[in-house]
């Protein structure tokens, strides 16, 4: 099944530019412009993996990681900056994000980053689900 | 070091119940466990991922710290942010795995944040000096927020009492006012990063897109409202409304020498309202082109330079120039020589056309020694509304002398007061006002280097091409002749070349620090151009008129001194000519790099058997680096904490023998049908496994080397009087490896003898994370023996490319980001050198037998793909010490 990841970036150029070569390696690619947009489409669409820009006008990257994990605590979030800053980098990290890589980062390095953040979503998703599965054999008195 | 580290012993214990049989375990429970010991061994693949790439930036940055390649304070600072957050992550996934037992070890990240925070912020440290400064108030004890320039000016007015147009200084602390409130640094980082100025054409791209985006940001108010008072204040003393000339003053906190070429932006003739504009474009000149590649050739932080704005009052020169009190290449001659044009001054400093010299002697009583009257084409005039415009010289004024002599010596006066005050010969700018009032418009220290007469060797060079000109700029250098015409030669311009010009324009000042010389047809020695080459120490000849014989594409020498080019190289001439000025290594950004470096790569953690190592005495990231990667690998063995589930049983390796090699599989090392106690080498799928097993058994070892009556006695000695190796230990349980398995990984804590080592390997599909680690200590013999065995199987390694560091009695070896196959042939490497190396101590104080050793092992290593019969590559050019791939990149958009 192809991973479902979010591209948000306010960079028109950049953002299209980002879901067209991650289409070509088969991630299932959607976007947004902005940290409310993203909201909006994680409202409508099952999410991977979510790569977000530090920088945006109105609501910021660190904002938007605390919105998300917030809401959807196992959407796992990448961080793609342009700017390298090192208090926004430790709070992205403490927030909760993946990882926090810098522009300009090599497409293969990003890939990685996606399939690991990928593969731990769904290690979580498994604990998850074998907790539940042990608390209901307990519930129901095996 | 205890007979056993501590690893070992854990997994003794560990290993010694292997009876405990998985039947007898709820298969739910059993599924838990298995699924538990997976999720740690991807929090260690996590975690190993991290630490090659914190391992590999602080390997990029100790080449940058070391090397003659020019950084930024941007790359310095996206390094730093890098690391910090593989560091972090190492932390995150070690405490994932421990039950956040090391939480302790996110404090040390930020004690060190802070650390780096405080080296790389730009705020400078006068928070509460004023915005905007009047002229009257200036003197050189505040050029630390008036810039350079504008203090000197102060100091000409107010202590010296010379004319000096009206006005007043918006301050460094305004442009950081700017600048941080619109989060312009970090936005200049980006375009930094994003483009590092590679080739000519990148550079004016980047400085444009930089200087774009300063002229765009939004002056804040109290900026704004400081710069129109003083123009109203000014306004109102004058009894009129005048325009303003606004002109940069930079400064540069660790370079006072070096602030004056480099950066220069003048807006001129501008009206009140136009003054936020004309500011921001002054301010946008720290990122020219040339100012770009001025910093970065010198190291220069431009997170530290301030560019202060000086406001005053324009005036509309009937004359103009520039002056020295000396020649800039000759030390001999001392008087003052004055260039002078209709108009503007603007018009000497250009370039563009032709301006008249006067030389008067400064000796008293004051003449005019010479004077050359030039035919002079153009001016520029201030515009009636706004600016500058170029007009054509009245044909009565085009060839009589622009300045007449009272007011030469009048002049020359003035620039010796200067020269006395400063104490250094004066570069001044001066006008004289339509009232013929003389004005000094700017004062600097004289850039004076020295000529060298090389007539024996002019002979051997034979005729020369070209003769004749103004030596601008002292030297010798050769290269190929690059005529640059139009901006679109500009960018075809590249490293090495000799720069051609029609005239010597400031706007080419950029291409100087690619260029070995600098020629122009026309031009004189007071100019910007000429200027900046002295500051570079770049050989420049101008105003040759017969540079039209110079071919582009051919390659010439250049010899300014004795206003000569010559055709090909003339190695004579060349030779002796001090190199070009490189990157200094106590720059500011070095210094800057030198400082973050002190709190990331000093590794006082080095032995993880020592009670201290702990996470409190983790100083640097280094230390926490090491510190996750080793804890981690315990708790990945750790399994005797929880005794309630059954541990997934390590199986022992049954290869026609049992053997002391006991195998835990993390995830899927091990084939489906392995059941019970035992396993078979071809149930294993651990590729690094297999390389190891194969460089072990290639070459038939034949025991050990004969040893000499006194080796042997050694290690009998020792064993008898060293405890830790004492008899009640017999040699069976002596021996043991251990081995944590997946498909791509391998974990090995090995004896081998009186030996211990580690052998850690990741071969998978990204290069980039894959990595292999050798460390071994022990040894039989005595101290000497030992420390020369170590030494000997390091300079080994190194030759097959590892980058090896020794401790005490610690040798560590490390390749990384290869290709899979690489790393696993190196795997066999390590292989073989276990088996081949075993006995050495014994024979290492007979240097023939010794030499005899190690031909034998480079032999059977050279031979080692043959005898394999591999078919992969095995160089694979610098990779592994510099822990990068070499492979072709491709970048996000």
């Amino acid at each position: 099944m192809p991973i479902t990841v979010l591209i948000v970036d306010d960079e028109k150029d950049f953002r299209e530019a980002l879901c067209g070569r991650l289409r070509v390696r088969r991630f299932n690619v959607l976007a947004a412009d902005s940290g409310e947009a993203a909201l909006g489409v994680l409202r409508e669409h099952p999410v991977d993996v979510v790569v977000l820009d530090v920088r945006m006008p109105g609501m910021s990257g660190i904002a938007t990681t605390r919105a998300i994990k917030h809401s959807y605590p196992l959407v796992e979030i990448i961080l793609l900056t342009g700017h390298g800053s090192l208090d926004a980098s430790l709070e992205g990290m403490a927030l909760g994000a993946f990882d926090y890589l810098l522009k300009p980062a090599r497409i293969d390095e990003l890939v990685y980053k996606v399939q690991d953040a990928y593969s731990r979503k769904t290690d979580q998703e498994e604990k998850i689900r074998r907790l539940q599965f042990s608390t209901d054999r307990r519930d129901s008195g095996e | 070091m205890a007979a056993f580290s501590r690893i070992a012993a854990l997994v003794r214990s560990w290993a010694s119940r292997l009876h405990t049989e998985a039947k007898d375990f709820d298969p739910a429970e059993l599924a838990t466990a298995q699924e538990d010991l997976r999720a740690r061994y991807r929090a260690l693949r996590l975690l190993l991922s991290a630490n090659t790439k914190a391992l590999g930036l602080m390997a990029e940055m100790e080449i940058a710290a070391a090397g003659d390649r020019p950084v930024d304070m941007a790359f310095i600072r996206a390094r730093c942010t890098a690391l910090v957050v593989s560091v972090y992550q190492m932390v995150r996934q070690l405490n994932a795995m421990a039950d956040g037992r090391y939480a302790s070890l996110f404090d040390s990240i930020h004690r060190v944040k802070e650390q780096l925070r405080l080296v790389l912020e730009e705020r400078s440290r006068d928070a509460d000096a004023p915005l905007v400064v009047p002229l009257q108030a200036v003197d050189r004890s505040i050029r630390g927020i008036v810039g350079a320039k504008m203090g000197h000016l102060g100091e000409i007015r107010n202590v010296l009492k010379l004319r000096v147009p009206d006005g007043f200084v918006v301050t460094a602390r305004a442009q950081e006012m700017f600048f941080l409130e619109n989060d312009l640094w970090p936005e200049i980082d980006r375009l930094l990063l994003a483009a590092p100025p590679e080739g000519a054409h990148e550079l004016f791209a980047l400085a444009s897109r930089i200087r774009q985006t300063i002229i765009a940001a939004e002056l804040p108010a109290e900026i704004r409202q400081a710069i129109e008072g003083a123009y109203d204040e000014l306004s109102k003393e004058m009894g009129c409304a005048p325009t303003l000339a606004v002109r940069s003053s930079a400064l540069d906190e660790d370079a006072v020498g070096a602030s004056f070429a480099g950066q220069y932006h003048s807006v001129l003739n501008v009206r009140r309202e136009n003054l936020a504009g004309a500011y921001r474009e002054v301010v946008s000149s720290m990122y020219t082109a040339q100012a770009i590649e001025y910093r970065l050739q010198r190291g220069l932080r431009d997170d530290r330079n301030r560019m202060c704005v000086g406001c005053q009052v324009m005036i509309d020169a009937r004359v103009g120039g520039v002056a020295y009190t000396g020649h800039p290449s000759d030390p001999e001659d001392r008087n003052v020589h004055i260039s002078a044009a209709v108009g503007l001054p603007m018009a000497v400093v250009d370039g563009r056309s032709l301006t008249d010299t006067v030389v008067v002697s400064r000796a008293e009583p004051r003449s005019i020694l010479r004077q050359t009257i030039a035919s002079k084409t153009l001016q520029f005039v201030c515009d009636a509304e706004e600016g500058v415009e170029r007009q054509e010289v009245p044909e009565q004024l085009k060839r009589s002398p622009a300045l007449d002599a009272a007011d030469a010596l009048h002049l020359a006066d003035q620039a010796l007061r200067l020269e006395e005050h400063f104490g250094s010969p004066q570069d001044l700018e001066w006008a004289l006002g339509r009232d013929g009032e003389l004005f000094i418009l700017q004062s600097r220290p004289m850039q004076q280097l020295m000529r060298v007469d090389r007539e024996s060797t002019r002979e051997e060079a034979g005729p020369p091409l070209v003769r004749g000109g103004l030596c601008a700029s002292p030297g010798v250098a050769a290269g190929p002749v690059r005529w640059v015409r139009r901006d679109s030669d500009a960018l075809a311009f590249s490293e090495g070349d000799v720069l051609v010009l029609p005239q010597p324009l400031p706007d080419f000042a950029a291409l100087l620090s690619r260029a070995v010389a600098v020629v122009s047809e026309q031009g004189g020695i007071a100019g910007h151009l000429a200027t900046v080459a002295r500051e570079l120490g770049l050989p420049a000849l101008f105003a040759v008129e017969g540079a039209g014989a110079l071919d582009e594409g051919k390659t010439v020498t250049v010899d300014a001194d004795n206003l000569a080019i010559y055709a090909g190289r003339s190695e004579r001439l060349l030779a002796g000519q001090v190199s070009k000025r490189s990157l200094a290594s106590d720059s500011p950004v070095h210094r800057a790099l030198t400082r973050v470096m002190e709190f990331i790569a000093p590794l006082n953690l080095l032995d993880p058997d020592a009670v201290s190592f702990r996470p409190e005495n983790c100083v640097t990231l280094h230390d926490i680096t090491r510190f996750c990667h080793e804890q981690a690998v315990r708790e990945t063995f750790d399994v005797s904490r929880d005794s309630k589930f059954p541990r997934i049983a390590s199986k022992q390796l049954h290869h026609k023998v049992r053997m002391q090699w006991w195998i835990l599989d993390l995830d899927d090392g091990l084939a489906d049908d392995v059941h019970g106690k035992y396993v078979r080498l071809e149930q294993i799928n651990c590729a690094p496994f297999h390389a190891l097993w194969e460089g072990m058994t290639v070459v038939p070892w034949e025991g050990p080397p004969a040893v000499d009556g006194r080796g042997l006695a050694s290690v009998i000695f020792e064993a008898t009087t060293n405890p830790a190796l004492g008899t009640t230990v017999g040699p069976q349980q002596q021996q043991g490896n251990y081995f944590m398995i997946s498909r791509q990984f391998m974990n090995l804590q090995a004896r081998f003898g009186m030996h211990f080592c580690v052998v850690e390997a990741l071969a998978g599909d990204r290069d980039e994370e894959n990595y292999l680690t050798f460390t071994f200590k022990g040894g039989a013999a005595d101290d000497t023996r030992r420390e020369a065995r170590a030494r000997f199987i390091a300079d080994l390694l190194e030759e097959r490319g590892f980058a090896v560091i020794v401790h005490g009695d610690t040798t560590a070896a490390r390749v990384a980001g290869l290709t899979r196959d690489n790393v696993l042939f190196q795997v066999k490497v390590i292989g073989y050198l276990l088996m081949h190396t075993r006995q050495l101590d014994m024979i290492m104080a007979n240097p023939l037998t010794v030499e005899r050793y190690r031909a034998k092992i480079r032999a059977d290593l050279d031979d080692l793909p043959r005898t394999l019969g591999d078919k992969i590559n095995v160089q694979d050019d610098g990779n592994r010490t510099r822990e990068r791939r070499d492979n072709p990149r491709e970048e996000t958009p």
